[in-house]
């Protein structure tokens, strides 16, 4: 298995390598690359804000840690016993120490302003042209299209030996959550049983679902294309392997999948019904909560 | 050798630190009811503040001025899978006038076989709105047993302030999203399974 | 038999217990101290092996060897709880702080012997309840934060995490008894002279610490005690369908949990201004406000607990809050920082292994400060959160700088407590090595944070392969050095040559330094004054 893996990971060192040499990268479809260092590729407008403002505080970051390394370089360099054999005896400056208090206290102020302006821009509240609901479940997610008649399914992801070509793994699922591009989109969360966490990094989402309550977001997608996360609240022994999947396709798609989609999950459309369906089940549950990875493979 | 005054000193110095021991049990103590008296404080936190998306309860209805504004409220409703029970609002969405009081209804159908007793938890979102949406009457703030096969009405009735269009953080807000959750009432004896 | 009186007034002191009656019943600081930092290389052995099968899992994309998953939840859990509660905090309050508090105050012992044993005993038998939760029933695969309902009966039904829960219960009530012990022993016990504004700054720093203790570990022991009572009695402080809130034990846990970090941070705090200073052969630059840093952080720390919590679905104006508080804290660690390079700045400096590890542990702080910094604002943890940006951030901030204060402590204090000289050359090998392994360990983990991957998963998507890989071989390079440090203490027990009283020469002037190498069974019986802030001088 090792000597398997110890081979792909070339190739993809490779191909990596090769990718990021080849000029600028083309959209990289809402994932990450190989030897990526860096954010995914913004493709909602949180997300591009979110990426500006890191270009700020980056370099407030880089320019501390350069500036402390160089003054402990130069320290080391002209203050050891070599250098300077009779230690000085000051221990205390007013002046230097003020200076050291106040000048990180500025520094704070300008990395603070534009935080506060991300964070509110990030929760405001949009006109939305439709929503959806994403439960968290152990361990899958169950979208709902409450504007769009009663579609609810539920999105697993598909294991390993079921990927077709094409399909990244351990991002896939049987049933992406299909959204229409340049549309503002009202998410709500909650949740069927633990903590779950709904992201998206190329879209700047991550919100806990909160079994009991509902949290709100909103999104809008810019471009057409798949979009892929994973849970990030730790829920429970497959939570490594519940993925999410963004399909954004043009609003006029979108009408043809609601109509196909109405179809398609008319049999468990009825929203609690499903659950009605399999409720000799539930009741075992919280004896085999554990276990039930086992089951599914 | 040891004198007599170094022995009383050290006897005093034992009960300093004896008093200041207890002193700093105390501290531990206190802190330990601060975390226990957490649970309730932090429920009347929520209700005062609206914080988490929790809405006002105890609105005092003249209080509340009616204005021409008009604000979206949609429905949500989930059923936790120990529940077998289908929970679902009438309507997915209404239009609500600001500061008259509105009624709508979820209904509860009972569809397993046996009577289940279940309890509601509630919040709305955004969160910044609950301070502003006032629950006068709501099924739940009382357990609710079914019967099975039987399905009944759940009126709720509430109130959004107009103040909400008043407040620069909250005017932007169109559509305000009720949620409830059904859940079983606890049993003590739910450890058998 | 008053065995712990007849230590505190310092008579009949030829006479004590040998064998290992002079262990399970010791009263003596020095001894106690002694099986603290047993008990956290002990720990470290089992905590450090368990991050060792994290990155072997996580070298390479897919499934690696294991194949039950609970188990890996089992592990992250695990390596968690040891190293915060029996690695660090025993090596640094429990083991460092008992050798060397009395010793730096001047004070013949700690102000309760014997509530001191009961401390440590305490503490093993809490270490004993956590390795049974890992292995009874699956053990428990509820990371360090135990989230409720994960952490409830219907998800956890095994009595996995109830002997977790107790476990931490036992152990918050040994570094409860700890603090008040040492609290009592640093304002009442002070040689004459040693005032509170002359202490060592490492005196400061446990002192910081145990009030820290004070105020957090009782309500973790509430919220432990309500999680339960909702697993075990029907109770549902944490259960939406009781009425309860599973977000309240997030805002309890947190609230301990900032804090947590101090405690096992601000230690390191004190051993490093200890080595910078005397291997300077200065006296630490702008001490009160070293001191004073300490102190504000330590306060600060107790009202920016729910920057864990921002996409938990808090309300914006929160979270504002949170922003501003949290990113107040750069400012004394700031000070503290810009103190030890101006404590270098004119000193003639010597770089021993304790030295070289202190300077590795200022950058260290510093990289994990600004991405600290960073985190900070709630508006990048739509990025961020739970990835591995988080991971990388908080183990350079404290866990790998606490490490690093732990070796430079170590290798500081060896002669002292030994008698005995460490080979240099080989702990300046451990150094690099370490030193490189943790960097290699952990810098990739930026990148796979900022390209998206989320913590505690045993497979990931395979893109993320390449600084996995990267990530794993730094992991085994750290852990040849740690087992060249094990070497090299056997080294030290077997060879070392004899050290001095004062090893270090004009830069050590505090009282440890005064008493033979090794520091006898008791000390201070004649109480020395001290007239300044260098009383060893």
């Amino acid at each position: 298995m090792f000597k398997n893996s110890i081979n792909s990971l070339f190739l993809i060192a490779l191909s990596g390598f090769c990718s990021s040499i080849i000029s600028e990268r083309a959209f990289a479809g809402g994932r990450s690359e190989p030897w990526q260092m860096w954010f995914q590729d913004a493709a909602s407008p949180v997300m591009e804000k979110i990426i500006e403002f890191h270009n700020l505080i980056f370099v407030v970051e880089i320019s501390i840690v350069v500036f402390v390394l160089c003054l402990m370089g130069y320290i080391i360099l002209r203050f050891n016993a070599k250098a300077n054999p009779e230690p000085s005896k000051t221990t205390h400056h007013t002046l230097l120490e003020v200076v050291w208090t106040a000048v990180p206290l500025l520094v704070l102020v300008v990395v603070a302003l534009p935080s506060m302006k991300l964070l509110y821009y990030a929760d405001k509240v949009v006109e939305s042209e439709m929503t959806i609901k994403v439960t968290g479940n152990q361990w899958y997610w169950t979208y709902a299209y409450p504007d769009h008649g009663e579609i609810q399914f539920d999105s697993y992801m598909i294991e390993d030996k079921d990927l077709k070509e094409g399909q990244p793994r351990s991002l896939s699922v049987d049933n992406p959550v299909v959204l229409p591009s340049r549309t503002n989109i009202r998410l709500l969360f909650t949740s069927a049983d633990v903590i779950h966490n709904w992201a998206v990094p190329s879209l700047g989402l991550k919100l806990d679902t909160v079994p009991g309550r509902i949290n709100e977001s909103w999104v809008h997608i810019n471009k057409e294309g798949d979009y892929y996360g994973m849970c990030s609240e730790l829920c429970g022994v497959r939570h490594g392997f519940m993925p999410v999947h963004i399909k954004a396709v043009p609003k006029k798609e979108f009408s043809a999948w609601v109509e196909k989609a109405k179809a398609q999950f008319s049999n468990i459309s009825s929203g609690s019904e499903t659950k009605v369906a399999n409720l000799e089940k539930p009741f075992d549950k919280a004896a085999t909560g554990i276990l039930k990875d086992r089951k599914r493979k | 050798m040891m004198g007599t005054d170094r022995m009383l000193k050290i006897l005093q110095r034992q009960n300093r630190n004896t008093l200041t021991a207890f002193f700093l049990f105390g501290i531990v103590l206190g802190m330990a009811g601060l975390a226990f008296s957490s649970a309730p404080l932090y429920k009347l936190f929520c209700q005062v503040t609206g914080f988490g998306g929790t809405p006002k309860t105890n609105v005092v209805r003249k209080a509340i001025s009616k204005s021409a504004g008009v604000i979206n409220v949609r429905f949500d409703a989930n059923t936790n899978s120990d529940l077998p029970w289908v929970f679902k609002p009438e309507k997915q969405k209404v239009l609500v006038s600001l500061g008259e009081p509105k009624l709508a209804f979820y209904f509860a159908k009972n569809v397993g076989a046996k009577p289940v007793t279940g309890t509601a938890s509630y919040n709305i979102t955004p969160f910044k709105v609950a301070k502003y949406f006032s629950k006068i009457d709501c099924f739940c703030f009382v357990r609710q047993t079914l019967e099975p096969g039987k399905r009944i009405p759940m009126p709720v009735e509430f109130i959004v302030d107009p103040e909400i269009l008043e407040d620069p953080d909250t005017a932007e807000v169109k559509t305000i999203t009720v949620s409830y959750t059904f859940f079983p009432v606890v049993q003590n004896d739910r450890k058998k399974s | 038999m008053r065995v712990g009186q007849g230590v505190a007034m310092g008579n009949n002191h030829e006479v004590h217990p040998s064998g290992w009656r002079r262990w399970l019943y010791s009263t003596n600081h020095k001894d106690i101290g002694t099986m603290y930092i047993v008990l956290s290389l002990i720990a470290a052995i089992l905590g450090g092996s368990m991050s060792g099968i994290i990155r072997l899992e996580l070298m390479f994309p897919e499934l690696q060897f294991i194949q039950d998953l609970q188990f890996y939840n089992v592990m992250v859990t695990g390596h968690a709880f040891l190293m915060v509660f029996f690695v660090v905090m025993p090596a640094m309050f429990g083991g460092f702080g008992n050798w060397f508090v009395p010793l730096m105050i001047g004070a013949p012992d700690m102000a309760f012997p014997r509530m001191n044993n009961i401390s440590f005993w305490l503490l093993a038998a809490a270490l004993i309840l956590l390795l049974l939760s890992a292995f009874v029933q699956g053990g428990a695969g509820t990371g360090w934060t135990v989230y409720p309902p994960l952490s409830n009966a219907d998800y956890h039904p095994g009595p996995a995490v109830d002997f977790g829960i107790l476990s931490l219960h036992v152990a918050g009530a040994s570094s409860i008894l700890g603090a008040i012990n040492f609290i009592v022993t640093i304002l009442n016990m002070r040689a004459p002279g040693m005032t509170i504004h002359r202490m060592p700054l490492f005196v400061w720093s446990i002192l910081v610490t145990a009030f820290l203790l004070l105020l957090a570990i009782p309500v973790l022991a509430g919220g432990l005690t309500m999680l339960l009572t909702d697993r075990n009695f029907g109770t549902t402080f944490f259960e939406v369908a009781g009425g309860g809130d599973p977000i309240l034990w997030q805002h309890l846990f947190w609230f301990f949990g900032h804090p947590e970090v101090y405690i096992i941070i601000i230690p390191g705090f004190g051993i490093i201004s200890q080595v910078i200073s005397t291997f300077s052969k200065k006296p630490v630059f702008g001490y009160l406000g070293m001191a004073y840093a300490m102190v504000f952080i330590g306060v600060v720390g107790f009202v920016v607990w729910a920057h864990h919590m921002y996409t938990v679905g808090l309300d914006a104006d929160s979270r504002a809050y949170f922003v501003g508080a949290t990113l107040i804290i750069a400012v004394p660690t700031g000070v503290k920082i810009f103190s030890w390079l101006a404590t270098m700045w004119g000193g003639s400096i010597e770089f021993p292994a304790p030295m070289m590890f202190a300077c590795g542990f200022i950058f260290l702080f510093v990289v994990g400060g600004v991405t600290g910094v960073a985190l900070a604002n709630s508006g990048m943890d739509l990025a961020w959160h739970d990835t591995y940006f988080v991971v990388a951030h908080f183990h350079y901030v404290m866990a790998i700088a606490a490490v690093l204060a732990i070796f430079s402590g170590y290798y500081y204090w060896i002669g002292k407590m030994s008698g005995r000289q460490y080979p240099e050359k080989l702990a300046k090998i451990h150094f690099w090595l370490f030193f490189a392994g943790v960097n290699i360990l952990f810098f990739p983990q930026h990148f796979l944070g900022m390209a998206g991957m989320p913590r505690r998963i045993p497979d990931y998507p395979d893109s993320y392969a390449g600084w996995n890989l990267v990530s794993s071989v730094g992991a085994f390079v750290a852990g040849i050095a740690t087992l060249l440090f094990f070497f090299i203490i056997w080294k030290t027990f077997s060879s070392g040559g004899k050290v001095q009283s004062n090893q270090w020469g004009p830069g050590a002037t505090t009282l440890e330094w005064t008493v033979d190498s090794p520091a006898p069974f008791h000390t201070h019986e004649e109480l020395p004054v001290t007239n300044s802030h260098m009383p060893a001088e």
